[in-house]
């Protein structure tokens, strides 16, 4: 797949990586290069969201502009650094992440405060963690390792075993994260899951099957009263936008106002008033895109979803051009967290998907997400890197060969 | 990798290109397609008008002294539909207003049922109450404090009939047509007097600002502002210092009149109230207008108390807040003008033509006598002397002679009387005028259209009419006016108020300054030989002799008439109509106390301090 366009792809990559051509592709800059302009986009549109004063909180206008600038600068490094490392050599430390994702779920659920309902933060003393964003990563490096190809295959089987392996690490994580409760992050989890459980290429009954069980498992929460039936409500409020403009129908209606109001062009960056009034409530994280809807317009709405849809590509790509199932896995699984969260998010903000508060990719402000964001951009990339496994023999040979 | 996971990458190929189009096709849609309905809705979602109220224009008098004048103070003010809600709300604003609860909430439900944005709970508040109310504005919900501009009078109670007060537009004037555009709930309008009849001169036009909000309602910056522009200013024809003088000198007269008592008995008269009215003889300009019991027009400004406005209508008060210059009254003899000249113009009597005054006239057959005013008579009498001894039995004859004359074609005395401009508002610049009443035989069909034996017409009920009795009935505006025709020899000038209106530049407002008149083609030889009567009652043996006994009438002939109107199960109405110098007129001035006795001795010493006041003579004697 992607091969006439994988390959003019390639030739433009290594163009641009030494310009006088004729080298060893190492590095898909392009990939990178967009992964930054986003990014820094996303930085922009956060001081738009923010730099005017909410009456009766004094804050400098800056504050998010600064934060979030940082926040870019750590995640930057952290993906720089993770490039020297091959992720193959990893492989056999999956445990380590896994463990570390698990742990500090568990620690937010034990330490951590409420915001908006959902137990999901935690207090580092510098600054506030949101743990389930990072254990989006860690799951995927976990499900990667355990859906991958052992040393004892020749090729690659999803086994019944594999399965049920994956399956009980998947479900600890979510249900975890639904003890927060955050039931949107824990859609993302396992939207991520039946995800890599599909390209793992398992057989379909396994899929459905898991599906099936995931399906009865919400209709039992239901039941037995883990999810509430107002909050299911406000959930699905997009269904019915005309139910209430006052209650949770008004965060989708100041949106919708806000990002159709745009028009084809925008108000102009900074000049948008329905985000910068604070009519559109969390505007600067979950609803990041009305900000760009409504100062950029649908040309800008279309260029940030271009930008998006290119880097989900490229997680594809990269992973489907791995001749190991742990990278194929590894940068599947950070193509369906972004696709995942990328269409719940916008989707969320046009009124035609479930008002369920997860960020923006890039995009919303906050570190937590940007960084894991880049940590799942750093493994794609490095799959990328390292995708050449012939030369290096220390490695046993690949199934996809 | 095998074909199978190739496959699987396909699908999920297709799977992001669906997704990714179908967000930018919803985008597309809310964006390029509704993006005008959504940038509507936005923007009238963040934005706030509020209006600036614009300050009244000013009311000076004829030399420019300023009489009433607008003056910007705080109010609070309440959406209705908000604080209602909130009786804590309602409490603390009983609390600091000192208004109690049951008021409060009473404004506001009616408020709220007719759907009233706004409505202002106390004007004018002091900067103590102001800053409680704003550092408990968290408290408060709707509530707000703006500022108005209220009334404010430097001369008191001065003119305050011809001025009027202004008040809060009530819920049936906003749903009215008269108001419907561009007023709102809390405004202030002109209710009675100039403040009403001018009210579209005076009000000028609001401003307004349209806010940027924020979702709180609390306003983050200013979209537009357009100010407000002050009312257009009144230049009245009133001289302030004359209605003063007039003013004090109908009191003082009124005094007078309630220390003395009716003859032969201890009675005192009552005389509840009066009227008098003193214009400029050349042009109808009201120079002074005074009415008493009077008001004082302050009270009204920012909402007058239940006490002061349950003592304005009590009976027992004879109500202060009635302008009798316009109001209607039987007018005894001084209605005789009328007669007179009715009686020259058809032949009814001449110049010199006698009449035999007995005390008794048996005109109407022996079954109905009519006596005259003087039981002993006036024995022979031309029209001069008539009107100089104002003798009842002399217009009885012309009165008489004018129905009989009428043929059943034309009511004759009721023609004349409306030539003189009775039985019709004098379209005078104030609302309420009274039109008075001229009985005719159509009136009285209609009038006692459930007595039938009441309908018909007789004789007498004309010769009643002829001494200014009977169901006649006829304002002091509308006398004075009759007199002013006279002194012009025929030109009627329309009384009015305005000399002229000014904008808030200066600059006088076309058509403010146009003069109404029409000549109804009188007789002038007529109106002299009537003029020579009234020029003898003001002298010597003339029914006022006793009151301008030492007034120069040599220098400054004062044309007058007297009068004494008879109202059944009343004391006498006292009147004196006038105009003065003969032979260059300038001044008309026309007196009425209610139960106050005979004109001459009670009504005319008004008319003529007031003369005295205008010609500067010594007032001392």
């Amino acid at each position: 797949m992607y091969s006439s366009s994988g390959k003019k792809y390639s030739r433009l990559v290594r163009d641009l990586n030494s310009p006088k051509g004729g080298r060893k592709i190492k590095f898909d800059i392009l990939f990178f290069l967009s992964v930054l302009v986003l990014a820094s986009f996303g930085v922009l549109i956060i001081y738009s969201a923010t730099r005017s004063p909410v009456p009766g909180i004094v804050i400098d206008p800056q504050h998010y502009l600064k934060r979030q600038a940082i926040f870019l600068g750590a995640g930057v490094f952290l993906f720089s650094a993770l490039q020297f490392l091959n992720y193959r050599k990893i492989k056999d430390l999956w445990w380590i992440p896994g463990i570390i994702g698990l742990l500090s779920l568990i620690a937010v659920l034990v330490f951590g405060y409420e915001v908006h309902g959902s137990k999901s933060w935690i207090d580092l003393g510098l600054f506030p963690v949101q743990p389930s964003e990072f254990a989006k990563v860690f799951m995927i490096m976990t499900l990667s390792a355990i859906l991958s190809k052992r040393k004892t295959e020749k090729v690659n089987h999803i086994s019944f075993k594999k399965v049920i392996l994956s399956s009980i690490a998947a479900a600890i994580y979510i249900v975890l994260v639904i003890m927060e409760p955050d039931f949107g992050t824990a859609l993302i989890f396992l939207l991520v899951f039946i995800g890599m459980l599909f390209i793992s290429g398992a057989n379909f009954f396994y899929i459905l099957g898991m599906m099936a069980i995931a399906a009865g498992s919400f209709f039992g929460a239901l039941q037995m009263g883990i999810i509430k039936q107002y909050q299911l409500d406000r959930i699905l409020i997009f269904l019915r936008p005309e139910v209430s403009i006052g209650g949770a129908g008004y965060n989708l209606y100041q949106s919708k106002m806000a990002i159709g109001s745009g028009g084809l062009v925008g108000k102009g960056l900074f000049l948008g008033t329905q985000t910068n009034l604070n009519y559109v409530p969390e505007h600067h994280t979950d609803f990041i895109f009305s900000v760009i809807g409504e100062e950029l317009g649908f040309i800008g709405g279309f260029l940030v979803i271009v930008f998006l849809g290119f880097i989900i590509w490229r997680c594809f790509h990269i992973a489907s051009g791995s001749n190991n199932s742990f990278g194929m896995l590894l940068a599947s699984g950070v193509g369906f967290m972004v696709l995942t969260q990328v269409v719940i998010n916008i989707g969320m903000t046009i009124g035609i998907m479930p008002i369920i508060g997860i960020p923006l990719p890039f995009l919303s402000s906050g570190g937590s997400s940007l960084i894991s964001t880049f940590l799942g951009m750093a493994l794609v990339s490095n799959v990328y890197i390292y995708r050449e496994v012939r030369k290096e023999h220390e490695i046993a040979y690949d199934d996809f060969s | 990798m095998s074909s199978n996971i190739r496959i699987r990458f396909k699908i999920i190929a297709y799977l992001v290109i669906g997704v990714l189009t179908a967000l930018l096709l919803r985008l597309y849609f809310l964006q390029v397609i509704s993006g005008e309905i959504f940038a509507e809705m936005a923007s009238e979602s963040i934005s706030r008008r509020t209006s600036i109220p614009a300050p009244r224009g000013n009311i000076y008098d004829r030399n420019g002294r300023l009489i009433v004048k607008s003056t910007p103070v705080s109010a609070v003010a309440a959406q209705p539909h908000i604080l209602i809600q909130d009786d804590g709300a309602i409490e603390l604003l009983s609390d600091y207003l000192d208004i109690p609860v049951a008021n409060i909430r009473e404004k506001l439900e009616n408020a709220n049922i007719s759907y009233l944005e706004r409505v202002f709970l106390k004007t004018g508040i002091d900067k103590p109450t102001m800053i409680r109310i704003k550092e408990s504005s968290g408290l408060l919900p709707g509530v707000e404090i703006v500022d108005i501009y209220l009334r404010e009078y430097n001369y008191g109670v001065l003119g305050s009939h011809i001025l009027g007060y202004t008040g809060e537009i009530d819920e049936e004037k906003l749903a009215s047509d008269l108001y419907r555009s561009d007023y709102s709930g809390g405004d202030q309008i002109g209710l009675t007097g100039l403040e009403k009849q001018y009210e579209s001169m005076l009000r000028g036009e609001k401003g307004e600002i349209i806010y940027e909000v924020d979702p709180q309602g609390r306003p983050v910056s200013i979209i537009e502002e357009r100010p407000a522009i002050s009312g257009n200013d009144l230049y009245l024809t009133i001289d302030i210092e004359l209605q003063k003088v007039t003013e004090e000198i109908l009191y003082g007269g009124i005094m007078e009149v309630r220390e003395k008592t009716l003859k032969n008995t201890d009675e005192h008269y009552i005389v509840p109230g009066g009227a008098v009215v003193v214009l400029n003889a050349r042009n109808g300009e009201v120079l002074s207008m005074a009415s008493f019991p009077t008001y004082d027009p302050g009270i009204f400004s920012g909402g007058i108390s239940p006490e002061d406005w349950a003592y304005l209508n009590d009976t027992e008060n004879c109500f202060p807040l009635n302008n009798r210059a316009v109001m209607s009254y039987a007018p005894g003899s001084v209605f005789k003008i009328v007669t007179a000249y009715a009686g020259l113009e058809e032949n009814i009597v001449s110049e010199y033509s006698t009449t035999t005054c007995r005390g008794i006239w048996y005109g109407l057959g022996s079954d109905f006598p009519k006596s005259c005013w003087k039981k002993s008579g006036h024995g022979s009498l031309s029209m001069r002397a008539a009107i100089k001894n104002s003798c009842d039995i002399y217009f009885y004859e012309v009165g008489y002679g004018l129905f009989v004359k009428m043929d059943n074609i034309e009511e004759l005395l009721q023609k004349y009387s409306r030539e003189f401009g009775f039985g019709r508002a004098t379209g005078i610049d104030l609302p309420f005028e009274d039109e008075g009443l001229v009985p005719d035989r159509e009136w009285k069909k209609e009038y006692f259209a459930d007595r039938i034996e009441n309908t018909v017409w007789f004789p007498g009920d004309t010769v009643n009419i002829s001494i200014g009795q009977g169901d006649l009935l006829v304002t002091p505006l509308q006398m004075a006016m009759a007199y002013s025709i006279a002194a012009n020899r025929g030109i009627q000038y329309e009384p009015h108020l305005i000399k002229e209106i000014r904008d808030p530049y200066g600059d006088v407002y076309t058509g403010s300054t146009t003069l109404n008149w029409k000549d109804i083609e009188l007789n002038e030889y007529y109106l002299e030989i009537i003029e020579d009567g009234f020029d003898m009652v003001t002298g010597p043996g003339g029914t006022a002799s006793y009151t301008f006994r030492n007034f120069p009438t040599g220098e400054i002939p004062i044309a007058g008439k007297t009068g004494t109107a008879e109202i059944y199960g009343k004391q006498d109405y006292a009147w004196f109509a006038s105009y003065g110098p003969i032979g260059n007129p300038e001044y008309v001035i026309v007196v009425m106390l209610e139960q106050a006795g005979g004109g001459g001795s009670n009504a005319s010493p008004i008319a003529e301090k007031i003369y005295r006041y205008l010609f500067e003579l010594d007032q001392s004697y």
